[in-house]
């Protein structure tokens, strides 16, 4: 089946994040970065799709600028056969405009799946995937942790608080993957050495308006370190009164 | 002519022939396996021929079956010149050495045939009651071919007896003959005496014929069984990892651009031939997989296998020799090495630590193979075990087989005034030596208190150095050792790249793996430092009475030294360490564990089984930390970050009376004050 997915390239989530000297994104220096985790458990359900049922097609498209091109490479060396790059200077933080533009890349491709991670690992909004359904009219599903194919219709499992529930959808659609679906896989040498000749086509990505900026970024507050107040029975009464007085949470 | 004389070279031409012929046939098919070039340092290869092979230096390991070897081997080689002789008077009647050799040396000649011929008869019925009786176990397992050895024993003693009663009815046959050089068979043949001489020339013939037929007979069957060794061995020995300083344990980097089906070997053809000769040349003694640690503690792995398997699977992919056709051609395309006859577990089990070679007495390399195999399993299929895949990523991802941020490499050193080389050059300073300090060093608890009784060394003894901080990550020899040839070259040549940027010449570290990483396998990729370990280094100081030592004598602790695997039977330093230890604490008793020094036991971490479970038999640590333990030692002495983790684990879980300290730390806790 002639499956997309679309994934994300996003800094190393381990990494001491600094902010840039323009105060509304991080400093890149000294970053790893790599493909979103959701996006890639997206790529091996594509794959183990197109493995179980012995034949299709995996195209990865991947917004941004030639750095991306990396990340495709990855998802190739996994095992997708074609990839996108829409090439933009940088990723807007208006999902609706990335939406767009991912919308305009989809609409005639053919595509009996889409596949999105759930949301990406750095700016966590979860809003393409669902606004790609909606701009191409197609039946949408998010954060499914399993997804069965069998002929024109799908079904797929959403893990809820305490429960689960399966959906039934008919093809195409826009599915979003959350984690533990499948362990994505690591690439062989074999696969490296083979994304290196499958194509990467390059487009100008056609952004829709972007009308949400990030206006100021910040780090987190420095967590205050921990204090010893005492060792033994003799430190209860000062570890209740500040429990009471400073933590508040007696 | 004689009849019997035509009889005989025709005898002679079809054996020498057929056996010729199997030898070319054995020589062609090493010919399926990779090409491996094999004649650099041939001084050294020609050492190793004459010690390991000649004076048996290995063999004479085994206090036991050693000596009996030897004894047969030496023989073998003072009978030759015999069985020479014999043979040419088959062709010319009458023949002897001693038409041409001076009289002495005919005599020592002589006299020798007879004393080797009793002594490997010895040796042969020892051979048997060894393994009759004593039954030691490392000759069992691995489908052995038990019956093989028995019938070679059984033709050796024939050979022996043949020969012996050759010279015995000679001497009957010929009274007053036999001089006193013949110290065997002189007084054999005196219990002939009433033997009529007729009758004893005839069974004397009769002896020579049976001898020379046994030797052709013998030759023949060689390249049939397990003691295609005495022809193969030696070649082996030359042909065999040359093992001089820092040579060892050298993995070869593979080309990564080349295009190839696939990387590593999952079958016989991706080998290369020595590791094929490797196979011809196993005797099956068990002695590797006695002393692997991964076999003694219940895992799947049998080093000894390995190489059957590999000879195995040569045999049948090529049909075998004549007479003995392996298998029905059908199907044998379709089988592999892997899999078929080794699996995934046994190559994940490996420790990498050397045990097998090291013991090895025809110096065959198991754990070559064993790499090899798992870069096929990593390079082409990508099946591993899947906590490595974690451990794969992070080292691509923070330059760290942990999931710790580069960000926080230099943190031990905060507030310890060490300076970093970009620190050093700003300053216009160019620091003499680099600490390297490692990903353990940085990152685990433990091994940071290591990390910083080193440094804390270093500036006591006034040493101008560096660390690299966050510019340092992983020189990827862990994703080496778990077959990731790809992860290891990238990490190599940026963990290189930032060295040569600082131009540096000296290293100093304090983790084993480091240290063989850097010093031996760098210059592969064309990284040329000097790499000194700490144990090396600090002994060093210590001789040169650099190292400010506290007056008072300290404590007597009572130390068991767990020697690394890749510092000692990867580069030889066993002494350093100890060393360090007598001279910064001379009240210290230094007790040694039963296996210790070349043929100490691994702690389990090796080879990337840091980052496996251990989830079949007994835990590798545990075994360990036992036999350190019983040796009453206070204090367990390591010069390894992960000998540190595992044995101190082990410690811990059995709540022992006993302290795992790293040999920096017993200096560092000696350095006077100030
Ligand atoms: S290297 Fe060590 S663990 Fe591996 S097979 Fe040899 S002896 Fe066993
Ligand atoms: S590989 Fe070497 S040590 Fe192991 S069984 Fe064969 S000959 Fe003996």
């Amino acid at each position: 089946m002639k499956i997309a997915v679309c994934i994300k390239r996003v800094p190393d989530m381990e990494s001491r994040f600094k902010i840039a000297a323009n105060g509304v994104s991080i400093d890149e220096t000294g970053l790893k970065f790599d493909i979103s985790d959701f996006d890639a458990y997206a790529v091996e359900v594509a794959l183990q799709i197109n493995e179980k049922a012995g034949s299709g097609e995996t195209t990865v498209i991947c917004l941004g600028p030639d750095v991306v091109q990396e990340t495709i490479r990855k998802a190739l060396s996994m095992g997708a056969d074609k990839g996108v790059q829409l090439k933009a200077d940088s990723v807007p933080a208006d999902s609706l405009a990335i939406a767009k533009a991912l919308a305009a890349e989809l609409k005639d491709g053919g595509y009996e799946l889409i596949l999105f991670g759930k949301h990406s690992l750095d700016a966590m909004t979860g809003g393409a995937g669902t606004m790609v359904a909606e701009l191409l009219g197609l039946p949408c599903l998010t954060a499914a942790s399993k997804l069965e194919i069998s002929g024109s219709k799908a079904v797929a499992r959403r893990e809820l608080e305490g429960a689960a529930e399966m959906l039934e959808f008919p093809l195409p659609a826009v599915v979003t993957i959350d984690e533990g679906i499948a362990r994505p896989r690591y690439p062989s040498l074999k696969g490296i050495m083979a994304a290196k000749k499958k194509p990467l086509e390059v487009k100008g990505a056609q952004l829709g308006e972007v009308r949400v900026i990030v206006e100021k970024m910040e780090l987190p507050a420095e967590r205050p370190p921990g204090r010893i107040i005492g060792t033994g029975p003799d430190a209860v009464p000062e570890l209740v009164r500040l429990l009471q007085t400073e933590a508040k949470v007696l | 002519m004689s009849a019997e004389r035509v009889l005989f070279v025709f005898v002679l031409i079809v054996a020498a022939g057929f056996f010729s012929l199997n030898v070319q046939r054995l020589v062609q098919y090493l010919r399926r396996g990779r090409d491996d070039h094999r004649l650099d340092h041939p001084a050294r290869r020609l050492w190793n021929v004459l010690r390991i092979g000649i004076a048996q230096a290995k063999i004479l390991r085994d206090p036991v079956a050693g000596p009996m070897h030897a004894g047969i081997f030496w023989g073998f080689l003072v009978l030759t010149a015999g069985t020479v002789e014999l043979i040419v008077q088959g062709i010319v009647p009458g023949f002897t050495y001693a038409r041409f050799l001076p009289r002495p040396v005919y005599l020592a000649y002589s006299a020798s045939q007879d004393a080797f011929a009793a002594l490997v008869l010895a040796a042969v019925a020892f051979a048997f009651f060894r393994r009759l009786v004593l039954h030691p176990r490392r000759l069992d397992g691995d489908k052995t071919h038990h019956g093989d050895a028995y019938f070679i024993l059984g033709m050796i003693g024939g050979l022996m007896v043949t020969l012996l009663a050759m010279f015995a009815f000679d001497g009957a046959a010929n009274p007053g003959a036999l001089g006193p050089e013949k110290f065997v068979s002189r007084p054999l043949a005196a219990l002939l005496a009433g033997v009529a001489p007729a009758t004893a020339a005839s069974v004397a013939h009769t002896s020579w014929w049976l001898h020379v037929l046994l030797v052709l007979f013998f030759l023949n069957y060689l390249p049939y069984s397990k003691h295609l060794h005495v022809v193969t061995s030696l070649f082996n020995v030359f042909f065999s990892n040359t093992s001089g300083p820092g040579q060892k344990g050298v993995m070869k980097a593979m080309d990564l651009e080349a295009d190839v089906e696939q990387f590593g070997a999952n079958d016989v053809a991706q080998l290369t031939w020595k590791n094929l000769l490797d196979g011809y040349s196993c005797t099956e003694c068990g002695r590797c997989t006695a002393a692997c640690p991964a076999n003694i503690t219940g895992k799947p792995l049998s080093p000894r296998k390995v190489v059957i398997n590999t000879r195995q699977r040569l045999m049948e992919s090529v049909g075998g020799l004549p007479l003995v056709q392996e298998h029905a051609a059908t199907a044998v395309d379709e089988r592999h090495l892997l899999d078929d006859y080794i699996t995934e577990d046994e190559l994940w089990a490996c420790t990498s630590c050397r045990a097998c070679v090291q013991e090895c007495p025809v110096s065959i390399d198991q754990l070559e193979i064993i790499n090899e195999m798992r870069r096929y399993l990593v390079l082409s299929e990508s099946r591993f075990p899947e906590e490595l895949q974690p451990a794969f990523e992070s080292m691509e991802r923070n330059g760290s087989p942990w999931a710790f941020s580069p960000a926080d490499r230099g943190k031990w050193a905060e507030g310890l005034d060490i300076p970093t080389m970009a620190e050093a050059f700003a300053a216009g300073r160019r620091p003499q030596v680099l600490y390297w300090v490692g990903c353990m060093g940085s990152f685990d608890d433990r091994a940071k208190k290591t990390t910083v009784a080193f440094a804390r060394i270093l500036k006591a003894c006034g040493i101008d150095f560096a660390i690299l901080g966050q510019e340092e990550s992983c020189h990827g020899d862990p994703a080496r050792r778990m077959g990731n040839e790809y992860l290891y070259q990238m990490l190599a040549r940026n963990a290189i790249e930032t060295l040569d940027r600082y131009q540096v010449r000296t290293i100093v570290t304090a983790c084993p793996h480091c240290f063989h990483q850097l010093g031996n396998e760098f210059p592969q990729l064309g990284g040329m430092y000097e790499v000194i370990h700490h144990s090396t280094f600090i002994e060093r100081l210590l001789e040169e009475g650099r190292v400010p030592l506290q007056t008072e004598e300290g404590q007597a602790l009572t130390v068991a030294y767990h020697d690394s695997c890749y510092l000692g039977r990867y580069n030889d330093v066993y002494d350093a360490p100890r060393e360090t230890i007598r001279r910064a604490l001379p009240i210290a008793k230094l007790v040694e564990p039963e296996r210790s020094r070349d043929r100490g036991l691994c702690c389990g971490a090796g080879g990337g089984r840091m980052w496996m479970e251990e989830r079949t038999g007994k835990r590798i640590n545990a075994e360990r930390t036992e036999e350190l333990l019983a040796t009453g030692a206070d204090t367990i002495a390591v010069a390894c970050p992960f000998c540190m983790t595992m044995m101190a684990d082990s410690v811990k879980s059995r709540e022992a009376d006993a302290r795992v300290v790293d040999i920096a730390e017993v200096v560092a806790d000696r350095l006077a004050p100030g």
